[in-house]
């Protein structure tokens, strides 16, 4: 219980600082930025699967930020703002680059091709074939949770790896509580299931 | 509390955070440990978390900061989001002409009705005698009345006529 008071408390002073951004202060602003940049990488990154895409989507998370500071009101937890501004982001632009790229779902077994390198694989300890190995089981946890529908996916992507509760969840998603839940669940059993075969390897 | 309720739960507990369920931690570790399928479910769960770790994300680029510090600078150089920045959009420019125009007819014809009402208003005679208002009846007749030209013109057609009638019906 002690970790949610922190997060309550961190989301309290997160408010405050956008309210000083809101009053012109520049510096709370690049605070926010610093305190925020890695986890917004990381969720546009997932979501995008492109680094460059993911770190100019970002920063235009960022700039939307700074453009709206005049007109925020706190109504919500400052991560639930932020992250509203994100997912409508990147939401927006896989659609307007879905027809870009046809060979999305290839793309994603063949992680090299992207950057000419893997930095999710960056890992020399390993041999040649526990290399292989882990490429596919990765490519198969990006494909799986690609494919899941569109609000499971961004539901497990800020529940396992922005370490965001359902209340939060639901406040980005615009869904109750409990709806939340069972989107969670249903997005969990559908993993759980599909990548059974690459847990029991382990 | 039974299975299924048990089950919705178990995505938080099998990635270790306890903090979003409001139902106690105990009641729950307590149905686990006397529910095998559940206790199942939970280790299959935890094996698909610790699966999905391994998709890491990268760091921010080195650059990160240099290019949003750079495109934070032009946002901060561009003139304020005010009504003139739209009109630098084609689109905008031309639905604002749109509206200056219509703006402009509105007024024009207001102005103008405004200008034949004062005239009209100006031009009455106070109060003496019948007002004249052109295109009524009694102001055709009050004209007619006055214009002897006129009556001299139906005097030359009265006689045209008779002539007329007296050549065809001879």
């Amino acid at each position: 219980m002690a970790n949610s008071i922190v997060t309550t408390d961190a989301a309290v002073s997160d408010v405050d600082v956008m309210l000083r951004v809101k009053t012109g202060d520049e510096s709370a602003f690049a605070y926010l930025v610093q305190k925020y940049r890695r986890p917004m990488v990381g969720f546009m990154h997932r979501l995008c699967h492109n680094p460059a895409t993911a770190e100019e989507l970002a920063q235009e998370v960022f700039l939307r930020v700074y453009r709206s500071r005049a007109s925020y009101e706190p109504s919500a937890k400052f991560t639930t703002w932020l992250y509203r501004i994100a997912t409508n982001l990147a939401v927006n632009h896989a659609r307007d680059t879905r027809h870009e790229r046809p060979e999305n779902t290839l793309r994603l077994d063949e992680p090299d091709q992207e950057t000419g390198k893997t930095p999710d694989l960056a890992d020399e300890s390993l041999t040649a074939e526990e290399q292989i190995l882990k490429r596919e089981r990765l490519a198969a946890i990006r494909s799986k949770v690609n494919a899941l529908p569109e609000r499971q996916r961004l539901a497990v992507i800020m529940h396992k790896y922005q370490q965001m509760d359902y209340r939060e969840i639901a406040g980005v998603l615009k869904l109750s509580e409990s709806a939340t839940k069972s989107l969670l669940f249903r997005a969990y059993e559908t993993l759980r299931e599909q990548l059974k075969e690459f847990v029991s390897g382990k | 509390m039974n299975c299924n309720q048990i089950r919705e739960l178990l995505p938080d507990l099998a990635a270790g955070m306890h903090a979003s369920t409001p139902e106690p931690t105990i009641e729950i570790e307590k149905h686990i440990a006397s529910c095998a399928a559940c206790a199942a479910h939970l280790r299959d769960l935890q094996k698909t978390m610790a699966l999905l770790d391994e998709w890491q994300a990268p760091e921010p680029s080195p650059y990160f900061d240099t290019r949003f510090e750079a495109r934070l600078r032009e946002e901060m150089a561009r003139p304020a989001a005010g009504w003139l920045s739209w009109l630098r959009r084609p689109a905008w420019a031309m639905s604002a002409a749109g509206v200056v125009l219509a703006g402009a007819l509105v007024v024009g014809i207001g102005s103008k009705s405004y200008i034949f009402q004062t005239e009209a208003i100006s031009t009455n005679p106070p109060s003496l005698g019948l007002p004249v208002e052109p295109g009524t009846a009694v102001g055709d007749l009050q004209a007619l009345e006055r214009n002897d030209d006129l009556y001299a013109d139906f005097d030359m057609l009265d006689e045209l006529q008779v002539q007329d009638d007296v050549t065809a019906n001879p």
